[in-house]
């Protein structure tokens, strides 16, 4: 790994302004986990990196009944996982975190590095953009929310502007009657990085689906809203039929990628099957994956 | 490039020591303190051989820098036994044959401690899923199930 310097800032507004001054020589490092492989294999060889550790507002976790759930951008997935915050009014996400990777990860990895990062194949991503989260960036300039959507641009590619960092994750309040279910297709039981995963929020009344978000993660290059799919649950009792019928919409409307982990074809498959067993755990489905 | 003055407990004892801010954590344990029950293993990421206990919770060495844990409390396999008392999970590693080149032992040991205090009873899945981080090439891992099973057992008294 090249030299550098470690720079420690303790507000946002010097940390924005290291950033901007030393500009693409220079990495913000938050956990370190992601960043830390990037430089051993000298794919970012940067000069300086900038510590967000000593940040406090990007620290902690809350939940107000009206606003919702603010997650710091310093929260460590372990963190997410455990707290009892987002284990009562989030559980789905709460379930997410504690299978991120693996328990040497999930205790240093954070949740911002996770968005900032922009990894296809990884968990938070995609369970965040069905509970409609939004993400605060900071800067000296203030600051702006954008979307889950508006944040992701590519594989790899976020809206960040050089002098900003991610501040926190916003979740907005679950109506009544709503649960999620986030599953995940790993091609060995011990692999760290999801083939395919599928984030379904519902409002139902028992079999009765009143509102539907779904989306799909981990194939494609950054995680896919599935509106068509959402819109066709809406309003409906759901079925196994119908669990089937939703799957399919969900694999056709994705553009998954292709690489040497899985073919576009084998991702949409998975995406298919991933998508119905979601339907059946929420909706509480027998379904027979024999015959289809 | 900047140095920096490491202050940090390890197994108990307090290290202040002068290192540049490239230096990982795995190195700073081994080549700094010369505490090299800590393995150097893949380097990235994936095997768990450099597993440490920072503040309690289970990190790997690789992925971590020594800046990142200035102020903290650092658990190494040399810190886990008390003098030459074996802690109840490096007893039962060997008495169970949970290991055999014994190069992977330090993480799993270092792992399935933290695994332990946080869940004192667990079951068979648990512990597979808790040792997901770390890689085994000998034993097939059904002796480091058991190993870990029997020191939760002796552990709780029973």
């Amino acid at each position: 790994m090249r030299d550098f310097d470690y720079l420690e800032p303790t507000t946002i507004d010097e940390a924005s302004r290291m950033l901007a001054d030393l500009g693409d020589e220079c990495r913000a490092i938050a956990g370190g986990t992601a960043l830390m492989l990037g430089m051993r294999q000298r794919m970012l060889t940067p000069t300086h990196l900038v510590s967000l550790a000593h940040l406090e507002p990007l620290c902690g976790i809350d939940f107000d009944g009206r606003r919702g759930l603010r997650i710091g951008a310093l929260s460590r997935h372990a963190d997410v996982a455990n707290s009892p915050i987002v284990r009562a009014h989030y559980p789905v996400l709460a379930s997410m975190a504690s299978r991120v990777a693996n328990p040497q990860v999930r205790n240093q990895g954070t949740i911002g590095g996770n968005l900032c990062y922009a990894d296809p194949s990884t968990d938070p991503p995609g369970c965040l953009m069905a509970l409609d989260a939004q993400v605060v960036l900071g800067s000296s300039r203030g600051e702006r929310v954008l979307s889950i959507e508006e944040f992701l641009v590519d594989y790899y590619v976020t809206a960040l502007e050089p002098d900003e960092m991610v501040v926190e994750i916003r979740v907005p309040p679950l109506a009544v009657g709503t649960a999620g279910v986030y599953t995940r297709f790993l091609r060995t039981a011990a692999e760290h990085r999801p083939l395919a995963s599928v984030a379904l929020i519902a409002r139902r009344d028992g079999a009765l689906c009143r509102e539907a978000k779904i989306a799909v993660g981990a194939s494609t290059p950054i995680p896919t809203r599935l509106r068509r799919a959402e819109a066709f649950l809406e309003g409906r009792t759901v079925t196994a039929d119908i669990a089937a019928e939703v799957a399919d919409i969900v694999a056709a409307d994705i553009e998954p990628v292709s690489d040497t982990r899985g073919s576009a074809d084998f991702r949409r498959d998975m995406v298919r099957i991933v998508a119905r067993r979601t339907m059946a755990e929420l909706f509480g489905l027998d379904i027979n994956e024999g015959a289809r | 490039m900047t140095q920096h003055r490491i202050e940090c407990t390890v197994n108990g004892e307090a290290q202040s020591v002068d290192v540049p801010a490239r230096r990982l954590l795995s190195d700073f344990l081994r080549d700094d303190l010369h505490l090299t029950g800590t393995k150097r293993g893949c380097e990235t990421g994936i095997c768990g051989a450099c597993s440490v206990l920072v503040d309690g919770e289970v990190v790997k060495s690789c992925l971590m820098l020594a800046v990142q844990v200035q102020g903290r409390e650092i658990t190494t396999v040399e810190g886990l036994g008390q003098g030459d008392e074996l802690h109840p999970l490096q007893e039962s590693f060997m008495v169970c044959g949970g290991l055999q080149c014994g190069y992977c032992t330090p993480g799993f040991l270092m792992t399935s401690c933290a695994m332990l205090k946080n869940n004192p009873d667990p079951t068979v899945d648990e512990v597979r899923h808790g040792l997901n981080g770390n890689l085994c090439r000998c034993t097939g891992y059904t002796q480091i199930v058991e190993s870990i099973l029997t020191a939760a057992e002796k552990m709780r008294g029973n």
